[in-house]
């Protein structure tokens, strides 16, 4: 009898899908390993080139922005995501529970251009928050968030919240109820309950949504394209401004080569912290 | 049981700062929604008049209603492969063990890790240097691509929660492999396939990154189309857009809610 | 009280309907049945009975054949089964949480066992209202399987394995999902339907007390092994080793040195008793270390100090309506303490001194090594 009665016709799309990817993967590793001939698409003989010249001050600032950029957006989405997912988690009614997730997950739904406007038009000189502090005479002049790392930062924040909600609200709907109930029938007030049996219960899930966090803001593109507007220049950006502005696809592609790697050494770190934290919660 | 000061205290601190967080999340909706009924085209607030001028603005600027019906085609098109690509290694990876499997699994999903940006410049090389034409197509790629991972988690989590014994009951009673498969696992996992796909479509509809560099002026999605509206023009019709862009979302997720329950599909509870 | 065995049945008296030979599966290096050979009778009602983790439901799954074994034979009315896919066995199961199909009405459950046979619709129609009347539940047919109470959807599982008249019936701890007035019901119910048909049936459990009432025999399984395989009464009453013993029913075991055997008549000493004993047992262990295994409904309470009796003391004394349960504290014993049953009113104050006496005929002796098995 066949064991495996399905298998020939239900891989086949899929490695038909996976050759795809694969395909396009060594399409980039080629192109980033040959010579860039200005005003053509073909791409010239093989060369290192491409990776020197990433040693310019552009391309560096470039690499330290995006650097910036996903460290203070995963901790600031961490310190507004969790109270988040708490309160969630933890909502008495199913209502109330329901609203928060609908609510919190909506930005994730829109995709990125009508978020990014949308805070074009809260963060812009003469937008939301400017008009509201001017009138409420808190400031004469506005204050500068378009093109700035601040404004980029409050918008990627926005981007990742979902995500990071949602991780954090499954690890911590995770955690036995009843820890807590043994925690506070030892004398724990509610504050030590938490600081004591829930933050650390749920730091796994922290680990986790911070890793996550990164991965997101290290690859938006729209949000620092929109509002950074050329000032505050991340990879994405410059990926995509040396493949349009100059056509230069092979430094295009060292560029990502080089930003994929880093993504995946700095997700393989966060991955060995998250194994060695579900090590020591393990029963 | 009695409150004390500090329970107080605790209580009302945490509603305000869910409020707020709500609020900051919520915001930029208010803003949008506003200003697309701003009358005059420079953002200012509070506006000094009302008029739907921005919403007829939508509809006589032809790119956005070229840019949705090939969206509408492509996460059509695209959640389709998907959705039987991903169910179909969904199955195979619950269910068989094979050669190279863990490589298989590996290559798709990498575009968790591959920024968008990257697979966007992948297949628009891959698609310059074999000198294919950038049709439709490519852009279908991109997105199947893009969204198979999310539509193979979500059925893989449908078939680890199956119960196996209806399977074997079936078989018990004489059905075939197949017949098992057509009888007792596809109706089962029904809601699994039409919330994987919905997301798929979603996402797909969303996406933005990748198909920039991947669409022409022919091929462009709703949007690329917007992106390059905000950077020709600096009128409130894209906050029109906007607002009906979130209409439109908000009624499909009410509707995946209402069907699956988004704690469950989201596996939060 | 012991002395009319019933001979053990033998196993010749027809062609056997499931046939075992040395049948044994390991998950990934890790053995879960170790060779096991069986016969069951044509309409025998075989119970394989074990904690879990014993093997039982692997064997049940090899005969349903979810599983490969890995070695041996496999046969069913004397037809070689082992590399027969489950849907073509002709085998009806009943499991634990009875897996009815939840998108079918209760008689497209019924029939669904008849459509993959490619049954006549006509007939399917007939033989689905003449199962759903046997089980008591023609007027539930249009009903969806979560409308049903836990007995009802038992039935249902029950009707739907036996439309296809199986040529045998797999049983996978169908009760225990069940309250227990509605289980006894039940097991009253799925017995006289299944002796009514005359069905091969195996039934797996860990409850002692549904083995004992409904089984022809009962194979108690622990590690991978079949430990004893007999009757209900030779189970309980000749338990052949120190696993079955404890398993089925209560015992009270006490750590004795074996002086001396001739034939089945033993003598040992427990402690600084010296006991002249009878046992049941055609084989017994070598003059040494053993373990002494009684009933407790064969134990006496008698005065401390008495000739031929072991000491103990009252530790503890548990009311139980019509009896009292005594526990005593006694040095001699495994673990230190003996358990048993007096009428309520007779029940001793704790920290009493008694003496426990045992009978002549009936004990048994276990070689010491397996205690710790």
């Amino acid at each position: 009898m066949s064991k495996r009665p399905f298998l020939g016709w239900f891989a086949s799309p899929s490695i038909l899908i996976a050759f795809g990817i694969a395909a396009s993967f060594l399409a980039i590793v080629q192109y980033s390993l040959r010579a860039y001939v200005p005003g053509s698409l073909d791409p010239g003989g093989l060369t290192l080139d491409n990776f020197t010249t990433l040693w310019k001050l552009v391309y560096g600032q470039a690499f330290v922005n995006t650097v910036l950029l996903c460290f203070w957006t995963a901790l600031f989405t961490l310190l507004i995501g969790y109270p988040l997912a708490y309160a969630m988690v933890r909502a008495q009614s199913a209502k109330l529970r329901s609203a928060i997730l609908l609510i919190s997950l909506t930005p994730l739904f829109l995709g990125e251009i009508v978020r990014t406007y949308s805070w074009m038009i809260v963060l812009g000189n003469r937008g939301f928050v400017n008009t509201a502090l001017k009138q409420l005479g808190l400031i004469d002049q506005p204050i500068n968030f378009m093109f700035t790392m601040t404004g980029v930062v409050i918008a990627l924040v926005h981007f990742t919240l979902p995500i990071v909600v949602v991780m954090l609200a499954a690890a911590l709907s995770h955690i036995d109820r009843n820890l807590e109930r043994a925690a506070t029938s030892l004398g724990a007030g509610r504050v030590v309950v938490f600081a004591t049996v829930t933050l650390p219960l749920s730091i796994p899930g922290i680990v986790a949504a911070t890793s996550t966090a990164f991965a997101w803001t290290f690859s938006a593109f729209a949000t620092p394209q929109m509002i950074g507007g050329g000032k505050v220049q991340t990879i994405s950006t410059l990926v995509y401004q040396v493949g349009f502005a100059s056509f230069n696809f092979p430094l295009a592609a060292s560029l990502s080569l080089v930003g994929l790697l880093f993504t995946i050494a700095v997700l393989a770190i966060f991955n060995t912290g998250i194994r060695r934290l579900e090590k020591i919660g393990a029963h | 049981m009695k409150k004390s000061t500090l329970d107080h205290v605790l209580d009302w601190s945490g509603r305000i700062l869910l409020t707020l967080i709500l609020g900051f999340v919520l915001l930029p909706f208010f803003v949008v929604l506003i200003a697309s009924f701003n009358d005059s085209a420079i953002l200012s607030f509070p506006p000094k008049s009302w008029s739907l001028r921005w919403y007829a603005n939508v509809f006589e600027y032809r790119d956005f209603g070229a840019g949705l019906v090939n969206s509408l085609k492509i996460a059509g098109i695209g959640a389709s492969i998907a959705i039987v690509a991903g169910a179909g290694f969904a199955y195979v990876m619950d269910r068989y063990d094979f050669a190279l499997k863990g490589l298989l699994n590996g290559v798709l999903m990498s575009p968790l890790i591959i920024p968008n940006f990257t697979i966007g410049l992948g297949l628009l090389i891959l698609s310059t240097s074999a000198s294919l034409p950038r049709t439709i197509w490519l852009v279908i790629a991109v997105h199947v691509i893009i969204v198979l991972p999310f539509v193979v988690r979500s059925v893989y989590v449908s078939l680890q929660n199956f119960e196996r014994r209806y399977e074997q009951a079936a078989e018990s009673l004489g059905a075939s492999p197949l017949h098992v498969l057509v009888t007792i696992t596809l109706p089962l996992l029904v809601p699994g396939l039409v919330s994987g796909a919905l997301f798929a479509a979603i996402l797909s509809f969303n996406e933005f990154t990748a198909s920039l560099f991947v669409v022409n002026q022919r091929t462009q999605t709703l949007p690329v189309a917007m992106y390059n509206y905000v950077r020709e023009y600096a009128d409130p019709t894209l906050a029109a857009v906007s607002v009906i862009y979130v209409l439109v979302v908000a009624v499909l997720l009410l509707i995946v809610h209402k069907f699956f329950r988004l704690e469950k599909v989201l596996n939060v509870e | 009280m012991l002395s009319e065995i019933p001979p053990i049945p033998s196993q010749n008296d027809a062609r056997p309907s499931v046939q075992i030979d040395g049948v044994s599966k390991s998950f990934s290096g890790v053995t879960a049945l170790e060779p096991v050979s069986l016969k069951i009778r044509k309409g025998e009602f075989l119970t394989l009975l074990g904690p879990s983790g014993c093997g039982k439901t692997t064997l049940l799954n090899l005969i349903a054949g979810f599983l490969e074994a890995d070695s041996g034979e496999l046969f069913i009315n004397s037809e070689l089964v082992t590399q027969v896919p489950p849907h073509q066995r002709e085998i009806g199961i009943v499991f634990q949480n009875y897996a009815l199909f939840p998108h079918m009405s209760v008689a497209q459950n019924v029939a669904y066992g008849l459509r993959t046979r490619r049954v006549p619709k006509a007939e399917i129609a007939e033989r689905v209202r003449e199962t759903l009347a046997l089980v008591k539940l023609e007027d539930f047919a249009d009903r969806r399987p979560r409308q049903l109470s836990g007995g009802q959807q038992q039935r249902v599982a029950l009707a739907r394995a036996l439309v296809i008249r199986p040529r045998v019936l797999l049983l996978d701890e169908p009760f225990s999902a069940l309250d227990r007035n509605l289980r006894t019901a039940m097991q009253v119910e799925l017995k006289e339907i299944q002796s009514r048909l005359g069905l091969t049936t195996v039934f797996v459990t860990h409850d002692q007390s549904e083995a004992l009432s409904m089984s022809d025999r009962i194979a108690v399984m622990s590690r991978g092994r079949i430990r004893q395989i007999g009757s209900p009464t030779e189970i309980y009453d000749c338990p052949q080793n120190h696993f079955v013993s404890t398993f089925v029913g209560d015992a009270n075991l006490f750590s004795a040195t074996l002086v001396e055997t001739d034939g089945k008549k033993v003598s040992l000493n427990v402690g600084e008793t010296r006991l002249p004993l009878t046992t049941y047992q055609d084989e017994l262990p070598a003059a040494g270390p053993v373990t002494l295994f009684v009933r407790p409904e064969q134990c006496r309470l008698s005065a401390a100090g008495q000739d031929g009796a072991i000491p103990a003391t009252v530790a503890l004394s548990v009311y139980q309506g019509s009896y009292a349960e005594m526990h005593l504290d006694c040095p001699t014993a495994e673990g230190g303490r003996v358990m048993l049953r007096v009428p309520a009113s007779e029940a001793l104050p704790v920290g009493t001194a008694v003496s426990i006496a045992l009978p002549e005929q009936g004990p048994a002796i276990y070689a010491k090594e397996e205690a710790a098995a």
